[in-house]
């Protein structure tokens, strides 16, 4: 078995992981990553992007909210290319209770949330589709930001201070000896080979799955994995973050991010974080919610629907609705908690305090390690967002007019360039397009690969030499992929894309009867060298 | 406006029974909201590809093919049908110089290197018949994105053919003149037009080229001029040369518009494109006059004795599923049949599992007029040909185009019969 050597080991590869391996790098730890799958697959990629001024929680959950606003201070500074300056409002409508309004004005100012009434007419004006029922608006500063750039940002700014980063690593067990926590053996789910990574101390970020890596090493975590679904429009139906001013429910936010709006979104308790489905109810009242909110909302295209199981932790179990659960995070140091040695989990919280909670959890450690390292994640910029310039909506349009003459569009959606796409399959060696999708949006827009798929096929074949029979592999299991995110909301002018997508694929190019293989296993296996 | 028939929608179903209406000698007119999916599929006839395995002759798999799917357009309309329905369209089209026949279905190369079942496909395309095996070689263009030869080829030299036949197959990729590097399929149909273009394109080529190869080029050989590119190209190369279809447009189902539209003139059919249609004039179970509107103008009622849907499926959006779960046909409001209840499985998870949905459409009687629940006609005097037929999946079937002149040609020739 091969062995690796570290100090601190973060298990998890999603935003809490890849904040907490950025603050390790950088106060000088040697540091590896693992995830089972690859970056951002859990719930960090499969949320509606909001970044929170802290508004959503000053009535509920006031501490929530005091981490958000804190935190959305930190990241515009931080991480500015991550973050498209949206700003957001708060809208008492119709079906809202007026009195609410000044609770939440009240709870802004307890928990020092900027917030500022605006005439209804003047958001009107800024927001011409919204419910002109609306009663009273309040302007907070949310955001929209990309929950996949953040994540890529982190893992460059860990790997560029040492830190390793080994994605389809799938923890197998835990070592414990003498009552700490001293590694952990992992299996390369491509190669099938396993390796040993001894460590000094090991971190539990897996945010949903914590209950089950925290029974490894012999701990009690109860992680309520709480699914929420979301469903992206197919335009910008606001240029504002858009909240309904109330306590949280289904379906009251809108999020502009890039070309599209989505709405989220719902808090169901699952069993498994791995074993849920979207429903039809899920997705009707989500889109009955839109209407309320934007009228004419199901006119509208909806482009795709998907799902994320939020981790909430809490230490005492006696509530059945999720919702009540705070949104704040813990962090469990098993030395205290369990008697188990040089292991820390850090689960629940926010996408948005993912940096608050990396801070807490490398001072814990370096508190439990005798160690003083102060860190310094609040004040160093991510890559790309040196310039603390925001992310703006044509950023990509105008990339691509630079090189409008020198390079192929092979997604004409997401406006991705060869050359781009050859760059990122060659950076990340993968046979598996939707890894690429996750990095470069491939096949995200519109038409949900339609173009696309056939094209980065044919490149991803040429470019890394991969077998005929992988390719085809890929190509199917990306084509599955997008069905599964456009079946929930599968009506209207998706529908038609649907259909002429299926004329490309089954009609024209009869992918459903492409050579069998004898081996079609997970197809990341076969590379031909 | 008024003429005898009027035919709503311009895929190669509308095009068809347009064409043999005017030729019937009524007055006909073709009015489409645009051009329809001859300019996103290539023009292969394909009639029955699978059921749900590979179909090796329509002829003889139609009939137990109806038989077995009641509810399947095929059903209404017989095998004898059918067939002159082909027969009479590949006299229309003699430029294409269609080749094959229904007794046995072709396997030609799909850009992904499947094997496709076809019946009847444009000359240009006939060499790349899988069926006897043999050697290709495809090529790829410098600037054209949707075409990846390597992976083609060693898609079909795997290709498992019933006759026991092998497959060699290899790509290149020329470095063909030019600075742009993003040229789409028509742009290059242009450039083949181009005799200095087609000069360094073979010269480039031939010393690369093999013993006994077939040689497979995107399909992109010229558009007004094709015939005589695809012949020359096969001279110089000395050995056959075909085409193989890729994403859209298609440059050859462009072809077949053009033809068609040519044959329709020629047979004094009118062709009509813009107007959408918003609604109908109705009186004691008919239709008197179709009502459509072209743009900003006011809307204008087509009036006839006979009118022929050919407005496709959900594609186009002749069927509409709203938000609710609601499904409606567009123009004139007829029955939709086979629409699981919005309770039930309507799309499986599975992408390529059977989604009971797709077969969602318009049912009709013996002679295609699109009926109600109880087998009447909703409209005497109003045909459905077609994608907005339902009970098919043509995609899955590879029954697309055999499905839209079929039932096409036997519409107009019921109308005609009625006319007489």
């Amino acid at each position: 078995m091969t062995k690796l050597q570290t100090e601190v080991l973060v298990i998890g590869g999603g935003s809490t992981g890849l904040g907490v391996v950025r603050d390790a790098a950088m106060r000088g730890f040697a540091t590896v990553l693992v995830d089972r799958s690859d970056l951002a697959t859990g719930t960090t990629g499969r949320f509606h992007g909001l970044l929170h001024s802290g508004g959503r929680y000053v009535v509920k959950d006031p501490k929530a909210a005091e981490e958000c606003i804190h935190e959305n201070r930190i990241l515009r500074k931080i991480a500015a290319d991550v973050i498209e300056d949206t700003g957001g409002y708060f809208l008492t409508t119709p079906i809202d209770d007026p009195e609410f309004a000044d609770k939440f004005v009240e709870g802004c100012r307890a928990t020092d949330v900027p917030c500022e009434e605006v005439p209804v007419a003047e958001v009107l004006r800024k927001e011409p589709r919204l419910n002109p029922g609306i009663t009273r608006a309040f302007a907070v500063p949310d955001g929209s930001l990309d929950s996949w750039k953040m994540v890529w940002a982190c893992a460059r700014s860990a790997e560029a201070n040492g830190a390793r980063i080994l994605t389809y690593h799938e923890v197998l067990r835990m070592i414990v000896e003498g009552g700490a926590v001293k590694g952990a053996v992992v299996r390369d789910n491509r190669s099938g080979e396993e390796v040993q990574i001894d460590a000094d101390f090991v971190v539990n970020a897996s945010g949903a799955w914590a209950g089950k890596l925290a029974e490894m090493a012999g701990c009690e975590v109860t992680v309520f994995p709480g699914k929420g679904i979301m469903v992206a429009m197919n335009h910008r139906l606001v240029n504002t973050v858009v909240n309904r001013c109330s306590m949280p429910s289904d379906g009251d936010i809108i999020v502009p991010a890039r070309g599209v709006a989505v709405i989220g979104t719902t808090d169901v308790k699952v069993a498994d974080p791995d074993e849920w489905e979207i429903t039809r109810e899920e997705v009707q009242k989500m889109l009955s919610a839109g209407e309320n909110l934007v009228p004419g909302f199901r006119q509208a295209r909806a482009l795709r629907v998907w799902g994320g199981v939020r981790p909430l932790y809490q230490e005492k179990v006696d509530s059945a609705d999720t919702r009540d659960v705070t949104r704040a995070h813990a962090l469990l140091n098993h030395r205290t908690r369990d008697g188990v040695e040089r292991f820390v989990t850090i689960t629940g919280g926010k996408f948005c305090t993912l940096r608050l909670m990396a801070e807490e959890t490398m001072d814990a450690v370096c508190g439990e390690l005798g160690v003083q390292r102060p860190c310094r994640t609040a004040d160093e910029p991510l890559p790309d967002s040196e310039e603390k310039r925001y992310y703006w909506l044509g950023a990509r349009v105008q990339q691509r007019e630079e090189t409008l003459h020198q390079d192929q569009l092979i997604c004409e959606c997401e406006f991705v360039p060869r050359r781009g796409l050859e760059a990122a399959m060659l950076r990340r060696p993968t046979t598996n397009l939707d890894d690429i999708r996750r990095v470069l949006r491939l096949g995200m827009g519109p038409c949900q690969g339609g173009f696309c798929i056939y094209r980065a096929t044919g490149i991803l074949h040429q470019l890394q030499t991969i077998s005929s029979s992988v390719a085809n592999r890929s190509l199917l299991d990306f084509l599955q992929e997008r069905w599964k995110g456009v079946r929930p909301a599968l009506y209207g002018d998706q529908l038609r894309q649907v259909r002429l997508d299926e004329w490309i694929y089954q009609g024209v190019l009869n992918v459903g009867h492409l050579p069998a293989d004898e081996a079609q296993g997970s197809g990341r296996e076969e590379v031909k060298t | 406006m008024s003429a005898d028939v009027v035919v709503l929608g311009a895929g190669l179903s509308g095009l068809t029974a347009a064409l043999r209406l005017a030729e019937g000698g009524l007055r006909t007119v073709l009015v489409a909201q645009g051009v329809g999916a001859t300019h996103l599929a290539p023009p292969t006839i394909d009639v029955l590809g699978y059921d749900p395995e590979l179909v090796e002759s329509p002829a003889q798999a139609l009939p137990a093919f109806a038989a077995a799917h009641a509810d399947h357009p095929y059903a209404r309309i017989s095998a004898e049908t059918v067939a002159a329905g082909i027969g009479w369209f590949r006299d229309k089209v003699p430029g294409l110089g269609y080749v094959g026949s229904l007794d046995e279905n072709l396997l030609v190369p799909t850009a992904v290197g499947a094997a496709k079942p076809t019946a009847i496909v444009p000359e240009a395309m006939a060499a790349g018949d899988l069926r006897s095996g043999g050697r290709f070689v495809f090529v790829g263009l410098r600037a054209f994105k949707s075409f990846y030869p390597a992976y083609l080829a060693e898609n079909l030299c795997r290709a498992k053919l019933s006759s026991g036949a092998t497959v060699e197959a290899r790509g290149i990729q020329l470095n063909d003149p030019g600075q742009e590097p993003d040229v789409t399929c028509m742009e290059y149909a242009r450039q083949f037009e181009r005799p200095e273009f087609r000069k360094a394109v073979t010269s480039e080529l031939l010393p690369q080229l093999q013993a006994e190869e077939k040689v497979g080029f995107p399909s992109v050989l010229g558009l007004d001029d094709h015939r005589a590119v695809w012949q020359e190209l096969q001279d110089v190369l000395q050995r056959p040369v075909f085409e193989v279809p890729s994403l859209p447009p298609s440059v050859p189902g462009i072809r077949l518009f053009r033809a068609l539209r040519k044959a329709l003139r020629s047979a004094g059919g009118r062709l009509v494109l813009g107007p959408v249609a918003v609604g109908a004039e109705t009186s004691n179970g008919t239709v008197d006059a179709l009502v459509v509107q072209a743009s900003a103008n006011r809307p204008t009622t087509y009036a006839a004795k006979w009118f022929v849907l050919a407005t496709g499926g959900f594609a186009t959006g002749a069927i509409d599923l709203d938000s609710f779960g609601e499904v409606r046909e567009t123009v004139l409001g007829l029955p939709v049949a086979g629409v699981p209840d919005v309770e039930a499985l309507r799309f499986s998870p599975g992408y390529f599992e059977d989604h009971p949905m797709a077969r969602a459409g318009l049912a009709v009687d013996e002679h295609l007029r699109p009926v109600d629940a109880d087998g009447n006609p909703a409209f005497g005097n109003v045909y459905a040909v077609g994608a907005v037929l339902g009970g098919a999946e043509p995609w899955r079937e590879h029954s697309g185009n055999g499905l839209a002149i079929a039932t096409g040609f036997a519409a107009a020739s019921e109308i005609l019969e009625g006319a007489s």
